[in-house]
């Protein structure tokens, strides 16, 4: 019995301590799995929650000129957040903030910091790095900096209706910036990463617009205006060299754009401008075979509509062949050849030219023009010397550059176009039609009496058209408030580029003459302007002296 | 003989393990390294970027022109052209 019992408890003796051993085995295993499954795997990203709203911005293209020269690129800048249910003292941060950053509402950003449920606030982006160094020293709690792109335009106000805009989150809300954002070229980003796609080039010569803007400027300052505008074009491929309006515009200054009082005066607002149209008519009468050069208008009495008369500044009293009409900018020679040739095919010449449709470039849309609301024989006669019909600057620009180029048309653009994609556009006027033009605007430089003949630079062969138009005031047109332009296009035997030189209100040069003709102040800037850009644009002079 | 085997096997599961953590632990180093130098890509990049716009800055036309003409330099005349050689 007790041999049994002891023989019994031996075995469960045994049993008991098998179970233990099992036991510590299982947990000796799991131990060391666990520490395997630690040692390969490892711990995971510890992950912090956050209650901030995931902030995207946007990563651009940098833009370049044609020869690669920066207009405006991304630099990473701090910017300043906040988290409300880190700050103990609501009133001292407000305080010393608004201090520190000057722009800053105390009471605004003391309302803002109020809801402790809120755990982001942002407070400035974009900071400039000292600025950031003076908040960073206040080493107040419950603010802290994020690395974020910023753009900058290192050119300053050299381009700045063209190139537009961005908005805090880097993403462009005007002009080139704009269209880089439909052509899907900005890529969303967190923190500051510099994008790695190609630059957008431009058509723009930055040392050619430097030259137009300061050319502008100093002519504002002289003609006392009240604004101007200046566009270099290649006459062919419709690439936009330089383009200016003064006053010019800074895209560093957030939200300048658009001002109000510094339009883009090129292909924001439509105007009318007035003699240069003459241009077009007598290339429609020409186009079309109603005249030659040669064939002579009896101007030398007043053409009357009813009670409205169309008369010529300095009659010359006796009739006039086309030549002369151009060359003296005879305002009744103009009508009469485009009443001679009529409403509708007037109508259909200007739409075939390109100047009845909106059109719209890289930069936006384009100002549409303004017609006449009822196309009658008034209108014809007025708009056949630039008034009554109204357009913007540029379009008519890129219209004049096929009278001059052989009659093909002209897309303007704001973009370089890659080298050997410059087809020539739809045909429009006959290559003798645009020959007939060039000659025009070339005899209205060089002949003595010639309206342009201040245009002249010495061996660049410069021709071209001026335009005083009376603009438009309370009851009518005001006698005093002009604009002057002159469009000209070089070298004129075989143009390479066409300009226009716009002058808003020019008042007469002190001391030296009365008129505020564009002969006198916008032929002359343009001469100016010639003799600086030709050098860059690559234009060389005719005469040139032999060195040995 | 049992208990030499037991010993082996023991030495070579410490030998295993050591092993395993000091490759963590490199693992871990390099990784630190690997933050480190993106971070040291990041900010190269943020200057290189800043530099561009300042170079862009320094060298804008206005600037340029003032510059220019304080040396007595001014654009080409056309009567400043010449051709070499005589030919035309």
């Amino acid at each position: 019995m007790t041999a049994l019992a002891a023989n019994g408890s031996a075995v469960s003796i045994r049993l008991r301590m098998l179970a233990v051993a099992a036991g510590l085995a299982l947990a000796t295993l799991a131990v060391a799995g666990q520490l395997l499954r630690l040692g390969t795997v490892g711990f995971g990203d510890a992950s912090m929650a956050s209650a901030e709203p995931i902030n995207q911005s946007f990563s651009r293209p940098d833009i370049v000129d044609r020869d690669g020269r920066i207009i405006a690129t991304d630099v990473a800048a701090n910017s300043l957040f906040a988290d409300p249910a880190l700050i103990f003292d609501r009133d001292e941060v407000a305080e010393k903030l608004s201090r520190a950053l000057p722009g800053i509402d105390a009471e605004e950003l003391r309302a803002q910091l109020a809801d402790r449920n809120r755990r982001f606030v942002w407070i400035r982006r974009g900071l400039a790095p000292i600025e950031a160094q003076r908040v960073h020293d206040l080493g107040l709690p419950g603010l802290a900096f994020r690395r974020e792109l910023k753009r900058v335009y290192p050119s300053g106000s050299l381009l700045g209706h063209i190139v537009g805009q961005v908005n805090p989150d880097n993403r462009g809300i005007s002009g080139i910036e704009h269209f880089i954002d439909e052509s899907g070229a900005a890529e969303p980003v967190h923190g500051a990463v510099t994008s790695s796609a190609q630059p957008v080039r431009l058509s723009v010569d930055l040392g050619v617009q430097h030259a137009v803007l300061d050319e502008l400027t100093k002519a504002v300052a002289r003609y006392r205006a009240t604004g101007a505008a200046g566009l270099v074009m290649n006459v062919s491929s419709g690439e936009i060299v330089a383009a200016a309006s003064w006053p010019p515009i800074d895209p560093n200054v957030p939200g300048s754009i658009p001002d109000k009082d510094k339009p883009d005066r090129l292909q924001g607002g439509v105007y009318e401008l007035g003699s240069m149209f003459k241009a077009l008519t007598i290339a429609m009468s020409l186009d079309d075979g109603l005249a030659t050069l040669d064939k002579v208008y009896d101007v030398t009495r007043p053409l009357t509509f009813g009670r409205f008369e169309i008369t010529d500044l300095h009659s010359l009293g006796r009739p006039l062949s086309v030549r002369d009409i151009f060359i003296h900018s005879s305002n009744v020679g103009a009508a009469m050849m485009a009443m001679e040739a009529g409403n509708s095919r007037q109508l259909v010449f200007l739409a075939r030219m390109g100047l009845t449709e909106p059109i719209r470039t890289e930069a936006g849309p384009v100002a549409p023009p303004l017609l006449p609301q009822r196309w009658g024989n008034v209108e014809t006669a007025t708009i056949a010397f630039g008034h009554g019909i109204a357009v913007a600057p540029l379009q008519f620009t890129a219209v004049m550059a096929s009278l001059v180029n052989g009659g093909h048309r002209v897309t303007p653009t704001f973009l370089a176009r890659p080298l050997g994609s410059d087809s020539p556009g739809e045909v429009v006027i006959k290559p003798a039609t645009s020959a007939a033009i060039r000659e025009l605007m070339r005899l209205n430089v060089t002949m003595a009496h010639g309206t342009g003949r201040r245009a002249e630079v010495e061996g660049y062969r410069v021709g071209g058209k001026t335009g005083t138009a009376e603009m438009p005031g309370k009851g009518g047109y005001k006698e005093k408030s002009v604009i002057s332009s002159f469009v000209s296009a070089l070298p004129m035997d075989h143009p390479r580029y066409i300009m226009l030189v716009s002058l808003f209100e020019p008042q007469p040069e002190e001391g030296k003459s009365h008129g505020i003709t564009a002969g006198l102040n916008a032929a002359p800037v343009t001469a100016a302007i010639v003799e600086r850009v030709a050098p860059i644009l690559g234009v060389l002079p005719r005469r040139v002296a032999t060195v040995r | 003989m049992r208990r030499v085997l037991a010993i082996l096997a023991g030495l070579a599961s410490v030998l295993a393990a050591t092993w395993l953590y000091s490759l963590k632990h490199d693992t871990a180093r390099l990784e630190a390294t690997v933050h480190a130098t993106e971070r040291a890509i990041e900010k190269a990049e943020g200057d290189i970027a800043a530099l561009k716009a300042e170079r862009a800055w320094l060298g804008r036309p206005d600037r340029i022109d003032e510059l220019a003409r304080k040396q007595g330099l001014e654009p080409i005349r056309p009567e400043q052209y010449g051709r070499i050689g005589g030919r035309p």
